[in-house]
């Protein structure tokens, strides 16, 4: 049996016309190739640590 | 593919050959993408858009720089009646690649038609306010909303599916099953709508569990499918709704045209009622005032026609008197005949006399006009010294006799045809004074005093006044 109340919920207001600018703003624009490209940085950066010492 | 860290064209190997960097695990990732955005694609050509929906995110989270997939992430957004998520995704895509990128073309699509775009935000804000009347408990208001909100944008699969919710928690199952449906003919994947439309189905067919199973793989069966474009479209051949159900329909049908004829017997139809009376009581007012208005002025031209009348016979009559049998005027008939007698006998100044004597009584000779007058007064110039001579002898004759009447009479006559004779006056005076009328033989008393003072008469007129205790002095 569906429960009204826990449905309704899931419905969120949707972003009107004006708000456009604040919705791309807001994208979390991070993705995996980030992400990957700054271990590697770190891990390099942490190579050159361990060679110096 | 090029070298995240030089920016080189990769080629088959694992490494830059550029730079030597290791780009085997950038190399899975951005084909892990390239994957997700393939398997987007075939969900996308069989409109299961939630499935395209959940491949293209996972797509955009190993590589944010694929365009194809912002593009594809922008259109899905847009069928699903998403405008603002669909114009931020081609928005960002243009800014990661400005030329030849077809999301120029959507978006200038979209702007090109601002009338369609402010429906649209309309849909989204009655949307956003429906949501808040179902937050607040106010489902009929928010019904109302929804329907006017798919009606402006029918691809509008939120709004859809939350008038289904809505319809399904008010136990109208028909009308959820049909919103339910289009959210499927828009996106055959989306699950919220499958589960809705699964309670449903459990509602409505509650003791065979096996014959919802039957009636859906029936539907399977009876689907058309036809591509239009790019897209591929999926209908029910035909759709029949359960026995029962058409019939409360019907039932609820006649219940609601029997409510309807109710409420507009006991609500419309009195308050109409209600204004005819108002408008006709409101004119009756009018015409009353109007009848007024008439009677008033048909009382007022009643009593001008009645004093109009009235003028007329007092003219009638007047001029009755003036006119004699023949159609002539009686005075001027009485003129002539005077005239007549005075040129046939010139010494017979009484008959004269008497002719004038009755014009006068009979007509205000200062009211007639200049030729009458002058005719008039002619003839009076030429009888009245003699006229007067013979009714003063008449008079002293009378007052000698002791016959007092008769010579004021007589002496009064003299008077009108000799108004400068001071015998006559004295006369009169003491006619009067015998007669035993002391006012009137006071006045001719007086009279004699005023006009010719100094005389005999007058001296003799003082007197009398004094013995008759008339006090001269006065003004």
């Amino acid at each position: 049996m569906i429960n009204f109340e826990e449905e309704l919920k899931k419905f969120h207001p949707s972003m009107e016309v004006g708000e456009v600018e604040t919705a791309i703003y807001n994208q979390d624009m991070t993705d995996m190739a980030d992400l990957m490209v700054k271990i590697v940085k770190e891990a390099k950066q942490e190579e050159e640590t361990t060679e110096e010492e | 593919m090029n070298c995240y860290h030089c920016g080189v064209r990769l080629t088959e190997e694992n490494f830059c050959t550029n730079c030597g960097a290791d780009v085997g695990t950038y190399k899975t990732i951005m084909m892990t993408a390239n994957r997700f955005y393939n398997q987007a694609l075939e969900k996308a050509k069989v409109r299961d858009l939630s499935g395209a929906l959940i491949c293209l995110r996972q797509c955009l989270k190993f590589n944010k720089a694929h365009v194809e997939a912002r593009n594809l992430l922008g259109l899905v957004y847009f069928e699903l009646g998403e405008v603002v998520a669909a114009l931020s995704e081609w928005v960002i895509s243009t800014n990661l690649r400005n030329r030849k990128n077809i999301a120029e073309d959507y978006i200038a699509m979209v702007q090109n038609n601002p009338s369609r775009l402010d429906t649209w935000n309309q849909a989204i804000k009655k949307y956003n306010q429906a949501l808040l009347y179902c937050q607040q408990d106010s489902k009929d208001l928010a019904i109302i909303q929804l329907k006017s909100v798919v009606s402006m944008n029918p691809k509008y699969v939120r709004a859809h599916l939350l008038l289904g919710l809505l319809y399904l928690d008010a136990e109208d199952y028909t009308k959820a099953m049909k919103q339910l449906e289009k959210v499927l003919q828009i996106d055959h994947g989306n699950t919220q709508a499958l589960l809705y439309m699964k309670e449903a189905e459990k509602i409505l067919h509650p003791t065979d569990e096996d014959g919802v199973a039957k009636v859906k793989r029936k539907k399977k069966e009876d689907i058309v499918k036809y591509t239009i474009g790019n897209e591929t479209i999926i209908q029910p051949a035909e759709f029949h709704e359960p026995h029962s159900v058409t019939g409360s329909a019907v039932i609820y049908m006649v219940m609601g045209l029997v409510i309807g004829v109710a409420i507009s017997f006991f609500l419309i139809l009195p308050a109409r009622i209600q204004n005819a009376k108002a408008d006709m009581t409101e004119q009756l007012k009018e015409v009353s005032e109007q009848l007024n208005v008439k009677s008033a002025d048909m009382e007022s031209l009643n009593q001008e026609m009645d004093s109009l009348k009235t003028l007329n016979e007092q003219l009638q009559s007047e001029v009755d008197k003036y006119v004699g049998t023949d159609g002539t005027l009686q005075t001027m008939d009485d003129l002539l005949n005077a005239v007549n007698t005075y040129i046939n006998n010139p010494d017979d100044v009484t008959a004269v006399a008497e002719a004038l004597e009755k014009l006068a009584s009979e007509v205000d000779i200062n009211g007639t006009s200049d030729a009458f007058q002058n005719v008039y007064n002619a003839m009076l110039a030429k009888v009245g010294p003699l006229v007067a001579e013979q009714y003063l002898e008449d008079g002293l004759q009378a007052y000698k006799d002791g016959n007092y009447s008769d010579a004021i009479t007589n002496l009064e006559k003299a008077k009108i045809y000799d108004v400068e004779n001071d015998n006559i006056l004295y006369n009169l005076a003491n006619a009067y004074r015998k007669n035993g009328d002391d006012a009137n033989a006071a006045l001719y008393f007086k009279e004699v005093v005023e006009k010719y003072p100094g005389t005999d008469r007058a001296r003799k007129s003082q007197r009398a006044l004094e013995e008759l205790g008339v006090d001269t002095t006065e003004g």
